[in-house]
C-alpha cells in the first residue's frame, strides 16, 4: 500500500506542478483580485481556500487584541455557549471544562474565542525572529473529526467549511482527540447531553472555526479576513490559492503548511522559517510555561490522516463477503460430495452385510 | 473435510456440525470485538477509567480500536456470507424463521415458566428461530450501515450529511439490538430447561434422551432419514433394564 501511496503522491505532485505552470496567470489574477470585495459568484461556488501570510502577520502589535480575534469574537457572539449552573463534574472523573469565566481569554483556542495568534521566538539562520501564527481550524480535505464523530454531527460543505452542529454534539471531544491540531474546545453545561443524562454521560458541545460559513454563503469573505489590517490572510478558490502559496514560498524560499498535512486541508500557511522550527518553538515555549490544557495547537509537518488506511480497509471489508461465499460454496461442495461418499459407502456397507447373511452377491 | 456423523450406538446426536460451530464462534469472536471496539468508539473507556484497568490502555486509543472494529468487520462479512451461502447450498433451513413461531415461542416459554407441556419442536425451538431472525436483522443491519461507515471513512468519500446522520444512527441502534440479543441468548441458559443444548456448541453433540423429548420432531426426522437407529437404543436401554422406553419411543416417533 505504501507503493500505491507513493505513485498516488508523486501523480499528485507531477499534476500540482503542471496546474501551476498552466495556470500561472490565473494566480496573478488572482493576487490582484484577492483585496478586492468578493463577489457572491466568486466565492458560491466550488472548494474555497484561505492563504495565512506569516511573513506579514505582525500579530497585531498595537492594538490590545489582534483585529481577526476580536472580529472572530464579535461575528460569533451570538453563537458562544451560555451554560446552565451549577456544572456537573463528568462522572466518575473529578473534572468538568468550564471557559464560561475565561471569557477573555484570547491567547488560544477556547469555546468563546475561535481564532488566536500564537507568539514563538524562532531560531533560524543563527538568529532569533519573531514569527506570528493565527491559528483555527484547518478545515482539512478528509476531516478526521467529522468522519469519526460517532454521532455525526460535524459536516462539511461544498465551500470545504468543516462545521460542527451545536444541537447534536454530545461533547465526547472525540473530534478533538482525532484532530492532529486538538482544535474543537469543550463547554459543559450546554447542548443535548443535558436533555438526557448529564449526571452520567455527555460533557457539552464542542467549538470551533466553521470559516464563517454563514458569510460564505453570502459570497462575503470570513470576519478574520476582512479584518486583517495587512492583508495577510486571504481568500479565493482553492486550488488559486494553494498555486499562490506555493509561488509566494519559492520566491521568499520560504514553506507551506497545510496543503500535505493530514491528508490536505483548505488553509495555506506560508513562512519565511521551517515549520519544523515553529513547531519546535510552540511545544518548547508550552512546555515551559507548563501548558498542558488544549487550545494551543503546534504545527506537527506532513502530520499523517490516521484515515490513510481508509480505502484499503474499505476495499477489505467490501471483498470479506465475497471471500466467505466463494469458502462456504468450497465447503458446501465439498461436504455434499462427501454426503455422496458415505452415502456409497453406506449401500457398500449394507452389500456387505447382506453378502455375509448369505445371499449372493457377485 | 469429513463430517462426523451421528453414530447409532451412541447416547449422544449430533446437533452442530463442525461447519455450524466454526459460524457460531466465529460469529460469536467477531461480533464481541465488534462491541468492545465499537463502544470504543464513542469516549467510554477513558471517561469511565476502564483505560486505568491493568493492560486496557489500548481502548482509549481511538485508532487501534478502530483498526480491531475494522477486523472484526471482516470476520463478520466473511463469516455472514459463508453462513448464507452455505444454508443456501445445502438447503439447510433448520433454523430459518417459520409461520407461527411466535406464538409457539411464547407457548414454550410459558411451559418452562410453570413445568406444562411443551410442543413438540423441530432441531430448533421456534424462540430459537425468532431469536435466528432478530440477531441476523440486527447484525445485518449493521454490516449494511457499517459499509456505508468505511465507505465515508476513504480518503476522499464525501457522502450526504442527511444520509450519514441517518445512518450513524441506525448503526447505533444496531448496537443496542445486538447487546439485547446477546444478552438474550445467554440468558435463555439461566432456565435449566435449555442448558443441556449447550455441549452442542463445544462438541456438536448433546444428549440423546433430551433430543428425544425436547426436539421429538427432529428426532423423529433423524429416525426416518435413517442417521440414528432406534433399535441399537433399545438395545442399550433394554440392556440397563429400562422397561417403559419402549412405550416412549413410540409416542415420539408418531408425532
Amino acid at each position: 500500500m505504501d507503493n500505491n501511496r507513493n505513485i498516488n503522491d508523486a501523480i499528485s505532485r507531477r499534476t500540482f506542478f503542471k496546474r501551476t505552470t498552466a495556470a500561472g496567470l490565473l494566480s496573478a489574477l488572482a493576487v490582484t483580485g484577492l483585496n478586492k470585495p468578493v463577489q457572491a459568484s466568486e466565492l458560491g461556488a466550488g472548494e474555497l481556500g484561505t492563504l495565512i501570510d506569516l511573513t506579514k502577520c505582525d500579530g497585531c502589535k498595537n492594538y490590545a487584541t489582534p483585529l481577526c480575534v476580536e472580529a472572530c469574537g464579535k461575528h460569533n457572539q451570538e453563537r458562544f455557549p451560555e451554560p446552565q449552573k451549577p456544572l456537573k463534574k463528568y462522572w466518575p472523573q473529578d473534572k468538568v471544562e468550564d471557559w464560561s469565566n475565561k471569557r477573555d481569554l484570547k491567547s488560544r483556542l477556547t469555546p468563546y474565542n475561535w481564532t488566536f495568534v500564537d507568539h514563538v521566538k524562532v531560531q533560524y539562520n543563527g538568529a532569533e525572529q519573531e514569527v506570528y501564527v493565527p491559528r483555527r481550524c484547518m478545515h482539512c480535505d478528509h476531516p478526521t473529526c467529522s468522519k469519526l464523530c460517532p454521532f455525526s454531527a460535524i459536516t462539511k460543505d461544498q465551500t470545504g467549511a468543516v462545521s460542527i452542529d451545536d444541537e447534536i454534539c454530545f461533547g465526547g471531544a472525540k473530534c478533538r482527540d482525532v484532530c492532529p491540531w486538538g482544535i474543537p474546545q469543550r463547554q459543559a453545561g450546554v447542548g443535548i447531553y443535558m436533555e438526557v443524562a448529564p449526571d452520567l454521560a455527555g460533557g457539552g458541545v464542542m467549538y470551533k472555526c466553521d470559516m464563517c460559513v454563514d458569510l460564505l454563503h453570502e459570497g462575503k469573505k470570513p470576519a478574520c479576513v476582512s479584518a486583517c489590517p495587512r492583508g495577510a490572510i486571504s481568500i479565493g478558490h482553492k486550488k488559486d490559492l494553494r498555486a499562490l502559496a506555493y509561488k509566494t514560498a519559492e520566491e521568499i524560499n520560504g514553506y507551506v503548511y497545510g496543503d500535505k498535512e493530514n491528508g490536505g486541508t483548505s488553509t495555506f500557511y506560508i513562512s519565511a522559517v521551517p515549520f519544523e522550527a515553529i513547531d519546535a518553538a510552540i511545544k518548547g515555549d508550552k512546555v515551559s510555561k507548563k501548558d498542558t490544557a488544549p487550545g494551543r495547537p503546534g504545527m506537527p509537518v506532513n502530520v499523517e490522516n490516521y484515515l490513510s488506511t481508509g480505502k484499503g480497509m474499505f476495499f477489505s471489508t467490501v471483498i470479506a463477503p465475497f471471500a466467505g461465499a466463494a469458502a462456504a460454496g468450497i465447503t458446501a461442495y465439498r461436504t455434499l460430495k462427501g454426503d455422496k461418499v458415505k452415502g456409497a459407502q453406506i449401500d457398500l456397507k449394507d452389500q456387505r452385510e447382506e453378502k455375509s447373511d448369505g445371499t449372493e452377491i457377485k | 473435510m469429513a463430517q462426523k456423523s451421528n453414530n447409532p450406538k451412541q447416547s449422544k446426536i449430533l446437533r452442530q456440525s463442525l461447519v455450524n460451530r466454526f459460524v457460531h464462534w466465529t460469529t460469536a469472536l467477531s461480533v464481541i470485538l465488534l462491541i468492545i471496539t465499537g463502544l470504543g468508539q464513542l469516549p467510554l473507556y477513558t471517561r469511565y477509567n476502564v483505560t486505568k484497568l491493568p493492560g486496557a490502555a489500548w481502548l482509549g486509543d481511538y485508532f487501534i480500536t478502530i483498526k480491531l472494529h475494522y477486523l472484526g468487520a471482516l470476520g463478520l462479512i466473511f463469516i455472514a456470507a459463508f453462513h448464507i451461502v452455505y444454508a443456501f447450498a445445502r438447503r439447510e433451513f433448520d433454523i430459518f424463521p417459520r409461520k407461527g413461531d411466535l406464538k409457539e415461542s411464547y407457548q414454550i416459554i410459558k411451559a418452562m415458566l410453570t413445568k406444562g407441556q411443551e410442543p413438540a419442536s423441530d432441531k430448533y425451538l421456534a424462540e430459537q428461530r425468532v431469536a435466528y431472525l432478530f440477531i441476523g436483522f440486527s447484525l445485518l443491519l449493521l454490516i449494511a450501515t457499517g459499509l456505508i461507515k468505511t465507505l465515508k471513512n476513504v480518503p476522499g468519500v464525501d457522502l450526504s450529511h442527511s444520509l450519514l446522520y441517518w445512518n450513524t444512527a441506525l448503526h447505533n441502534i444496531g448496537t443496542g439490538l445486538i447487546v439485547f440479543g446477546i444478552i438474550g441468548h445467554l440468558a435463555a441458559f439461566l432456565l435449566k430447561e435449555n442448558r443441556p443444548l449447550i455441549p452442542g456448541m463445544f462438541t456438536g453433540f448433546i444428549n440423546r434422551e433430551y433430543v428425544k423429548h425436547r426436539h421429538s420432531l427432529w428426532y423423529a426426522k433423524l429416525l426416518y432419514s435413517g442417521e440414528i437407529s432406534e433399535s441399537s437404543l433399545e438395545a442399550d436401554e433394554n440392556l440397563k433394564g429400562d422397561g417403559n422406553s419402549r412405550s416412549n419411543t413410540q409416542t415420539h416417533t408418531s408425532i
